[in-house]
């Protein structure tokens, strides 16, 4: 019985994040012309660990600016600084896992 | 041992352990100091390994970082991490969690460049961190040439400084030993030189009051010549004692069957005016009649040292029992005893533990000498106040 109230919380945190990282992250930036992947990678290139990882993009999230930017000058000057997030500070957890699940290099390499 | 007698010096036991002490601890000493020159040596020799395959390290590290970039950028085409066939390779977050390993050892990033189980490692960290890769690792396996070449070089010096240190050990042992080895000769030759000069006088003392016609002699003349008589038996057994320990090893042995009983009863004999001087009562139980093959003039010796320190040690109107039986014999006083801690050392030469009485302290280092020579076993019971009981059996 414990076992399946466990799976099913985890199921309904699982999609829960899902679905604000997909309503949430996915909707904007299919609007851009570079692919949310980029944005990943281009984090991943400065600060290598998952935690210090989704620290730096929660942070950036919630105080989106010129100076905490991963993205070059010629992308900023072009798309400008994101607004900051509406979010709650569950809800970007959430997102920011799921993005790390997706793209997280751990376990993909062969 | 070796180097007492190459000296020419006949050391006492408590000599010769301290002789093997001091070369226990200089060959210990230069064993240690050896190693301690050789891993300095071993060390020194691996960084200078290490140091000259770091270059093809780094070479192989660029590599694997320019690879990494590359697979960082198509990694939404591509994920197969970037082999080489002449290095292995592996990568850390900056919280040195494992992202990826060619191979399944385990790896330390606590140093830049190390040897370990044969495999020479080089950590390197990139000015980006291409897939999160903080900390890239390229190992490559050790050829091990260094190796064979520095264990024959350490061997070579090792022996070569082993070699010298004996030599120097040995001169040194040479120079310690020399007063020693002086003080010893110098005693010995000055016992020859006395008991030389005290030969003819004794002899004639002993073999004039043997001549003297007793039942002639009124009491009071009688009791003055057996005084003289003790007094020149005692000099005699002196000198008999130190003509032994300074000419023993020259002294060619005559070995015959001895009978035990007839040779105790003729030293008992010997040493009557001794033991009535002090109204010591000597009992001598036969138990089996027993024959030993040796010299007698030295079983003769052995004997009286055991009666004259029976004698010597024991109080007035105390007893003796000597004792034969099948292939040993004893004598026991009721003396002063030996303290438990001093038995071990009874038999060293000029060794006294009761000075109240006369002697050099050679009388024990005899009976030792003499019994070693014939394989007798000597044991020496004592009880402090009680007596001591010394058995000789063979």
């Amino acid at each position: 019985m414990v076992k399946k109230i466990i799976l099913a919380l985890s199921l309904v945190f699982c999609f829960g994040g899902a679905d604000v990282y997909k309503e949430n992250c996915i909707k904007c930036h299919k609007r851009l012309p570079v692919s949310i992947d980029k944005y990943f990678y281009k984090y991943l290139l400065i600060y290598s660990s998952e935690r210090d990882m989704k620290n730096a993009i929660i942070s950036y999230l919630n105080y989106p600016a010129y100076e905490t930017s991963v993205m070059s000058d010629p992308f900023i000057n072009r798309f400008g600084i994101k607004k900051k997030s509406k979010l709650s500070q569950e809800e970007l957890k959430e997102a920011v896992d799921v993005y790390w699940d997706k793209y997280k290099v751990f376990g993909k390499l062969r | 041992m070796l180097a007492s007698k190459s000296l020419g010096t006949d050391f006492h036991q408590s000599e010769k352990q301290t002789l093997f002490r001091f070369l226990a601890l200089y060959i210990l000493l230069t064993v240690i100091i050896i190693s301690v020159f050789s891993f300095i040596y071993f060390e020194l020799q691996k960084d200078l390994m290490l140091q000259e395959k770091k270059s093809t390290l780094q070479k192989y590290s660029k590599e694997l970082i320019e690879n990494l970039k590359q697979l960082h950028i198509n990694f939404d085409k591509t994920q197969i991490y970037p082999r080489s066939t002449e290095f292995e390779s592996a990568i850390f977050d900056n919280e040195k969690k494992l992202i990826f390993s060619t191979t399944q050892t385990k790896l330390r990033l606590d140093k830049i460049l190390y040897l370990e189980n044969g495999i020479i490692h080089l950590v390197n960290i990139p000015e980006s961190y291409y897939l999160g890769a903080r900390y890239i690792i390229v190992k490559i396996k050790d050829d091990k040439e260094w190796l064979k070449q520095t264990k024959k070089e350490i061997i070579v010096f090792s022996s070569l400084t082993f070699l010298f240190m004996l030599v120097i050990g040995y001169l040194l042992l040479r120079l310690f030993l020399k007063p020693m080895r002086d003080a010893i000769t110098l005693l010995d030759e000055f016992i020859k030189d006395t008991t030389h000069e005290l030969n003819t006088p004794v002899s004639n003392i002993v073999a004039n009051i043997e001549m003297i016609d007793k039942s002639l002699l009124d009491e009071k003349l009688l009791k003055k010549i057996q005084r003289i008589d003790i007094g020149a038996k005692t000099v005699s057994n002196i000198y008999q004692d130190l003509t032994y320990l300074t000419l023993g090893n020259e002294m060619i042995s005559n070995n015959e069957d001895i009978d035990i009983e007839q040779l105790v009863l003729e030293r008992i004999e010997y040493f009557t005016s001794l033991s009535l001087a002090k109204k010591i009562k000597i009992t001598c139980n036969v138990k089996e009649k027993t024959i030993l093959y040796a010299d007698k003039f030295k079983i003769s010796k052995l004997l009286d040292n055991l009666l004259s320190n029976a004698i010597k040690y024991n109080v007035v109107e105390g007893e003796i029992i000597v004792n034969v039986d099948d292939r040993e014999f004893s004598v026991k006083d009721s003396g002063l005893g030996i303290a438990k801690n001093d038995i071990s050392k009874i038999q060293e030469r000029y060794k006294r533990f009761n000075k109240s009485s006369g002697g050099f302290g050679i009388g024990l280092s005899i009976v030792s000498r003499i019994a070693k020579e014939y394989n007798l076993s000597i044991d020496i019971s004592s009880k402090e106040g009680v007596g001591t009981k010394v058995r000789v059996s063979w």
